[in-house]
């Protein structure tokens, strides 16, 4: 599979209070294939540190962190699955 | 005012269904609970089961935990529309209803791991049935050495404390026996942490080191290899063990919504977090394990959202505050709770004897407290009021 040709998932767990952002972005990732986008949205702080943690840990990518006024935004290369 | 009852259909009688039926006056509302099948189940009984092989009946008649008014049908049903206002039964016959209150709990999903009916039919597991449960009870009893592995798997499960209550309750049953240095204990979750909630993880972590419990976080389980005994994560990370209790992604029950975007991807029914109705419907609403909101899976859940509902359909501007009251064992004696709110983020609440004996006294009222809200409502706000999040905030940091 061309790892450039994978889908853009958009997880929204705006409103959710740690750790429900990390629960969310396991969601999106037990269904995601190598080379998809996971793109969150969250306004829980803890998030931040949660998901840096998540991606040293399982090796996937962080292609950007960012905050913007009303969230923080997190996109995610799967590239670790097996 | 006009004498006609409004109809109210509640599909499920656990806790959260029974509770609501149990709190709407006769003289206002014709009330019909739907279960497939005859029992009201103390879910949290499993733990002791599988831990403690307690033979503490753990459910009653449906029928017997409701008041005499309430009417129940035993039947499994087969579509909910909420367009049309109808709940269609088994044998095809339609009900048609004023309010529909969806209390359909929810079902474990084996099939999203590959390998976990054969591991669980080997090893048990403590969050579908008691024979799952007993086959736990037999799997420590049958274990003299080796490495137990409890897993949790991703997605949503019954009771956020229960994974780890299950293994604090395996050390003991081990170090009880004088096994404790034979028997390797460790607990795998797709977390940051051992325990989710970080301030409530403060206290969980040391403990699970005081008692050489090995942990591993951001474990995501892709699949179980029953034969070679290895779970594997969805990077590949390897995870030895003799017995493996898993603890299985749960998933809406199997019943057909009209409109079918009212379930998520998990067959939970999207609501609205404060009045429970379902996304889209002045007139449906779902309460406790069946939602698709992200609150704990727990009977304290169901409970309050069963009140809310009530007072809502009664006319009142009524809300959920999100508040949660998890009983979690420790092991040897001693428990804490998992309290927090929409606002108030989980409360560092001291592990001790008396928050553990709650648990049990809670146990000891289940049904009855079901059966007599008139009775135990105050008692059960003297104590929700006594311990807001809000106030204990300030005490235990």
């Amino acid at each position: 599979m061309d790892m450039s040709q994978g889908n853009r998932i958009l997880v929204d767990a705006r409103g959710i209070a740690c750790p429900g952002p990390i629960t969310e972005v396991v969601k999106a990732y037990r269904n995601a294939r190598n080379g998809d986008l996971i793109e969150v949205w969250a306004t829980d702080p803890g998030f931040e540190p949660d998901i840096r943690a998540w991606i040293q840990r399982t090796g996937n990518q962080l292609l950007e962190l960012r905050k913007e006024s009303d969230k923080i935004v997190a996109v995610i290369k799967v590239t670790a699955k097996k | 005012m006009s004498t006609v009852k409004k109809k109210v259909i509640i599909i499920g009688g656990g806790t959260g269904g029974a509770m609501l039926a149990n709190r709407l006056p006769r003289d206002e509302f014709e009330v019909t609970i739907i279960d497939k099948q005859p029992y009201n189940y103390f879910w949290p009984w499993l733990l002791y089961i599988a831990f403690r092989g307690s033979r503490r009946p753990i459910k009653r008649e449906i029928r017997s935990v409701l008041k005499p008014w309430v009417n129940f049908i035993q039947s499994g049903v087969r579509v909910v529309n909420l367009q049309d206002r109808y709940v269609e039964l088994e044998n095809r016959k339609r009900l048609e209803y004023d309010y529909v209150v969806i209390a359909t709990g929810a079902t474990v999903d084996y099939s999203r791991v590959p390998g976990l009916d054969k591991v669980t039919e080997m090893f048990g597991n403590y969050h579908s049935n008691e024979e799952n449960a007993w086959r736990v009870w037999q799997t420590l009893n049958g274990m003299r050495e080796g490495t137990l592995a409890i897993i949790l798997a991703p997605g949503a499960y019954r009771c956020p404390p229960s994974p780890l209550e299950g293994t604090f309750l395996a050390e003991e049953f081990f170090r009880r026996r004088g096994l404790r240095d034979k028997v390797r204990i460790v607990f795998a979750t797709f977390y940051p942490r051992p325990y989710p909630a970080e301030p409530m993880n403060e206290l969980i972590e040391p403990l699970l080191k005081e008692r050489g419990i090995e942990y591993i976080t951001f474990y995501t389980l892709d699949h179980v290899d029953p034969e070679r005994r290895v779970a594997y994560s969805m990077e590949g990370e390897e995870l030895k063990f003799d017995a493996a209790i898993v603890v299985p992604p749960h998933v809406g029950v199997d019943i057909k919504y009209v409109p079918e975007d009212v379930l998520d991807s998990d067959r939970f029914v999207q609501a609205d977090k404060f009045t429970n109705r379902a996304k889209g419907f002045d007139d449906a609403f779902v309460i406790g394990d069946a939602s698709a909101l992200p609150v704990a899976k727990t009977g304290v859940t169901a409970h309050l959202q069963a009140g809310v509902v009530a007072r809502i359909l009664q006319g009142e501007d009524a809300r959920n505050t999100g508040r949660t009251n998890c009983p979690f064992d420790v092991g040897y004696g001693l428990g804490t709770f998992v309290i927090s709110d929409y606002n108030n983020s989980t409360i560092k609440y001291p592990i001790n004897r008396i928050n553990h004996l709650f648990k049990v006294a809670f146990a000891a009222t289940y049904w009855d407290m079901i059966l007599y809200p008139e009775l135990w409502d105050p008692i059960f706000e003297a104590y929700f009021e006594a311990t807001e999040p809000a106030k204990l905030r300030y005490l235990y940091r």
